[in-house]
């Protein structure tokens, strides 16, 4: 393969005041005065993600459209400034944080959809998008945009894009990646191109396909066409409560054994399910170990036939009682303590740390145990609400960060269990994405020569270190020592509903 | 002092790799449009595969890799090709995990043995390209070829976790993993599907999996127009109805598919048994309204397949789902005199169109018309399989568009030398 290219940015140097100020100017005249901003005041809100590390930007651009995208990439450009794309800032990997400094081109602006083509069950939408509204303004064709990221409410189409963000829902239809036909994207020498579109068999490399979860390191959407689903004629929701958490996990791997591959399979422990029954009073037993809340969707005969194999499964994996709601209203009622388990947690942690592993679903029991062990070792809580159905683990490590030495500790500890999913053969993000947190457990997956290869795509799209500098991959030269997330606080900007 | 020829160059390849004694003397030529590999190999292993490439490189042979040779029609006419890189004995399924339906295997395991050993556990690859009983893994993701099930299931990519690939220079890296969702690193294994093996040699890959239905019937449904056919498989496509496969054949197909003499929506139903009732009850009713004759076709699809291979002039539509059925009409209007033959799987926008134009000549001319229907649509038409001499006229993949200057950059920074199938591929990379 060809060299490598070397990094355009060195941290630590960042322009000086008068080189600002003249970019500054030029970003007025490209996206008007108004949505420049670079005052300390106005730049707080944009030192922050969903995590509780943090980075100033030298300025924010609220672009409206991707003409003004592009002329505020040329002229940070001009200045030798990195970029950094944002959505809403929910990430959880420190994605959207300006690791150098930069200008952070926050793109909630662009926020029209606009074509539904009900018919052909596509969509064109700008990448300020808040997923859930693209959801609500199709529903009156009877569709849906499926991935629906617990976030959903606040988190942006272009951020998904970015991350590759799954969800509940993701289990049997797949990620944002099975979602996303193509997309508009301003380059790093502000040229626009379309890379797929809304026909399917496009002749190329599919580069729709590699840019869905760069993390912001590409390039930037400004537009994306994505798919809809029609919504099923039937939904069932089960809940499962389990005596012990081993036999939760046998059941979910029963269940995906059995052929039956639900549209959800969420799993609560018991640290969520006293969280939740005490906030909520949802119904959930306190002395049980797990609950399972596994959904299925489709035509009412399959529905009906899929949920009796479930509930069989379940008692015989050693369920001690299994719920079934079928109306909308039941159904949310099993939901809810699913959907409040992050916000019933606040009320009793202070802060809490995120994880995100995958492992073979085969795996999750031991996984579950000897994470749940290394938690012990710190003597930190843990409270587990996550997609058992593909494996992807969310553990919550529970923390007060003001009690000296717990954020050294929750990080090692976190560190371990992403090294456990890596050793069961499982990976360090399912669908939070690396960004700074973790692009030193890379190399836990991947060796210099799978780099090699993954970094011939900034050398095609051409986007060098400018998007999005230092993230995603293992620390290069350039990067210096950016302060690793410490820990991570659900912004109560999100509302009181907001579930991983 | 003057190039080694290319005769030379291989000598020195074959003397570099013979230690591997995988150059058996008389191992079967490759030819790709008419290229006649000067060497062929079937290494059987990461590290020959390795091996290989490093000594074509250094030699500075083309390298094309080669499966069971089901799609090599597809793509432009390469510049040159000296070695023919075979995956066939790359035949390993390295590791099957019922419970976890998953699969990781040898690039060169065949579909249908593939398909054979996981119906054991009751799952399946739901990927059915015309040439499915003999082509390999690596060979239809190199070619991202679909059949029917596309319908329901999409096609390669949506199945893939993660691939092995040899690069040009014999360097061996991986993307994805082999768990169902993961979001590390940069989705590399994208690129390669449909790459046609010019970015780089894949040896190994990760699918999730599906559960093979309980029940699985056939129906096709002959009906007195091709807006009628179509009707029928929007209509269940609408309702959510238990089809996992969906084709709208022209008169002529059907007739060599299933012995009808019209329009006619080829259905694969399949699911639970109830929800397969139900929709057998629901499609007897639309066939019905569309004064459609429905029938029960055991052994269709594989009749599809068979007719649906390469003919002497394939094209692939592509266009918005809603316009596949009267595009489909169309092109059946106008060379029904060139033996076409269609099928569409609409609900993805796909119209496959084979022909045997009487005469060769008339085949630039029928490629250019699809185009412009194609085109005029906001689609695009892709040219499969054409006569050698058709092939020397056109780009099969028609013009580039603007994200062009972006695959010409990775092919020079995966393959500088452009030693991998040269020329074969969009913009002629
Ligand atoms: C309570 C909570 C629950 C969550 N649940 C889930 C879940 O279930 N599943 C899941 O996958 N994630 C989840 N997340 C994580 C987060 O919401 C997702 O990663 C989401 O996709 C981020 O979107 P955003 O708009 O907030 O992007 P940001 O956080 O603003 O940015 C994320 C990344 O996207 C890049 N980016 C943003 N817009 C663009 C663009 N237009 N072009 C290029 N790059 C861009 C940024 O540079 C950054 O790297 C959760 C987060 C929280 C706080």
């Amino acid at each position: 393969m060809a060299d490598e290219p070397t990094p355009s940015y060195v941290a630590g140097e960042i322009p000086n005041g008068s080189v600002t100020a003249a970019l500054i100017r030029d970003l007025e005249a490209a996206v008007g005065k108004r949505y420049v901003l670079s005052t300390p005041d106005e730049l707080l809100l944009y030192e922050y993600d969903a995590t509780i590390d943090r980075a100033r930007p030298q300025i924010v651009v609220l672009p409206e459209t991707a003409g003004q995208v592009a002329a505020a990439v040329r002229a940070a450009r001009r200045f030798d400034m990195p970029v950094i794309p944002r959505g809403a800032g929910t990430g959880i990997s420190g994605g959207a944080l300006a690791a150098t400094g930069g200008v952070v081109v926050a793109l909630t602006r662009m926020r029209r959809i606009i074509e539904v083509d009900s018919e052909n069950r596509i969509a064109i939408v700008e990448p300020g998008v808040v997923n859930l509204d693209l959801s609500k303004a199709v529903a009156k064709h009877g569709l849906y945009y499926a991935p629906d990221p617990s976030s959903q409410r606040a988190c942006t189409i272009g951020g998904n894009v970015a991350e590759n963000a799954g969800g509940p829902h993701t289990l049997a239809v797949g990620s944002t990646t099975n979602h996303v036909l193509g997309l508009e994207l301003v380059l790093a020498d502000g040229t626009v191109i379309w890379v797929g579109g809304r026909t399917r068999d496009l002749p190329g490399y599919d580069l729709a396909g590699a840019f869905v979860g760069s993390e912001g390191t590409l390039g930037i959407a400004t537009k994306i066409a994505v798919r809809l689903m029609r919504m099923p004629e039937s939904t069932r929701t089960l809940l499962a409560i389990f005596n012990r958490i081993d036999y939760a996990s046998n059941a979910v791997s029963a269940i995906i054994a059995a052929g039956i591959v639900p549209s959800a399979l969420e799993m609560m422990d018991r640290m969520i399910i006293h969280a939740v029954e005490q906030a909520l009073h949802c119904g959930y037993p306190l002395d049980a170990e797990a609950v399972l809340l596994i959904e299925v969707d489709g035509l009412e005969e399959s529905t009906a036939e899929q949920s009796e194999d479930i509930d069989r499964i379940c008692r015989d994996s050693g369920a001690r009682e299994v719920r079934l709601a079928v109306k909308q209203a039941d159904r949310e009622l099993l939901w809810a303590g699913r959907k409040s388990s992050l916000s019933a947690l606040g009320r009793y942690f202070p802060n809490f740390y995120v994880l995100d592993g995958v492992v073979p679903r085969t795996r999750l029991v031991e996984v579950l145990r000897a994470s749940n062990a290394v938690a012990e070792k710190y003597g930190l809580a843990v409270a587990n609400v996550f997609h058992a159905g593909d494996g992807n683990l969310h553990p919550n490590l529970l923390f007060d960060e003001r009690i000296p030495g717990t954020t050294v500790d929750v990080l090692q500890a976190g560190a371990e269990i992403m090294r456990l999913c890596v050793d069961a053969g499982g990976s360090i993000t399912g669908e939070h994405g690396v960004g700074l947190e973790k692009r030193d457990f890379m190399a836990w997956l991947f060796d210099d020569a799978d780099m090699a290869a993954m970094s011939s795509l900034k050398v095609a799209f051409a986007a060098g270190e400018r998007f999005n500098p230092c993230k995603a991959f293992p620390t290069h030269r350039g990067c210096g020592e950016v302060s690793v997330a410490n820990a991570q606080r659900v912004s109560a900007r999100l509302g009181e509903d907001v579930y991983v | 002092m003057s190039e080694p020829t290319v005769a030379s160059r291989v000598d020195d390849f074959v003397a570099a790799i013979s230690q591997l004694q995988l150059h058996a003397s008389g191992a079967q030529p490759f030819e790709i449009d008419g290229l006649e590999s000067v060497v062929s190999v079937a290494p059987e292993s990461l590290a020959q595969v390795q091996k290989c490439l490093t000594e074509a490189h250094s030699s500075a042979l083309r390298v094309a890799a080669v499966g069971s040779g089901a799609h090599l029609q597809l793509g432009n006419i390469p510049e040159a090709l000296d070695v023919a890189l075979s995956t066939g004995r790359l035949h390993r399924i390295v590791a099957h995990e019922p419970a976890d339906m998953t699969v990781t295997v040898e690039a060169g395991v065949r579909l249908a043995d593939l398909q054979h050993a996981l119906a054991e556990h009751g799952q399946f690859l739901p990927l059915d390209p015309p040439g499915a009983d003999r082509a390999t893994v690596g060979g239809i993701l190199a070619a991202n070829v679909s059949g029917p099930l596309r319908h329901r299931y999409g096609t390669a990519r949506d199945w893939l976790l993660g691939t092995r690939v040899v690069h040009a220079d014999g360097s061996t890296s991986k993307s994805g993993g082999r768990v169902v969702k993961n979001v590390s690193g940069y989705d590399m294994h994208k690129v390669y599907v449909g790459s046609l093996g010019t970015l780089a040699v894949i040896t190994e890959v990760t699918f999730k999996l599906a559960p093979l239905p309980k029940v699985d019937c056939t129906l096709a449904i002959a009906s007195p127009s091709a807006a009628a056919a179509q009707s029928i498989i929007s209509a269940g496509h609408e309702r959510g109805l238990a089809v996992i496969g969906a084709e709208l054949l022209s008169p002529t197909a059907a007739s060599a598919v299933c012995d009808r003499g019209a329009w006619t929506a080829l259905l694969r139903i399949a699911g639970g048994g109830a929800a397969v009732a139900r929709t057998l009850d629901e499609l007897h009713d639309y066939a019905a309204l569309a004064e459609g004759e429905s029938a029960e076709v055991p052994g269709a699809w594989d009749r599809w397949r068979a007719v649906f291979g390469p003919a002497d002039l394939s094209l692939r539509v592509s266009v918005a789902p809603s316009d596949a059925g009267s595009i489909a009409e169309n092109l059946d209007r106008r060379f029904v005199g060139d033996a076409a033959q269609i099928s569409a799987t609409s609900t993805a926008g796909l119209v496959r169109i084979n022909l045997a134009p009487a005469d060769d000549a008339r085949a630039p001319a029928i490629v250019d018309h699809v185009r412009e229907i194609a085109v005029e649509r906001g689609g695009v038409a892709i040219v499969d399989a054409a006569p050698l001499a058709v092939k020397q006229l056109i780009d099969v993949f028609g013009p580039p568009r603007s994200d062009i200057e972006i695959m010409r950059r990775l092919k020079q920074r995966l393959d500088p030398e452009r030693l991998l199938s040269p020329g074969r591929f969009v913009g002629r990379i």
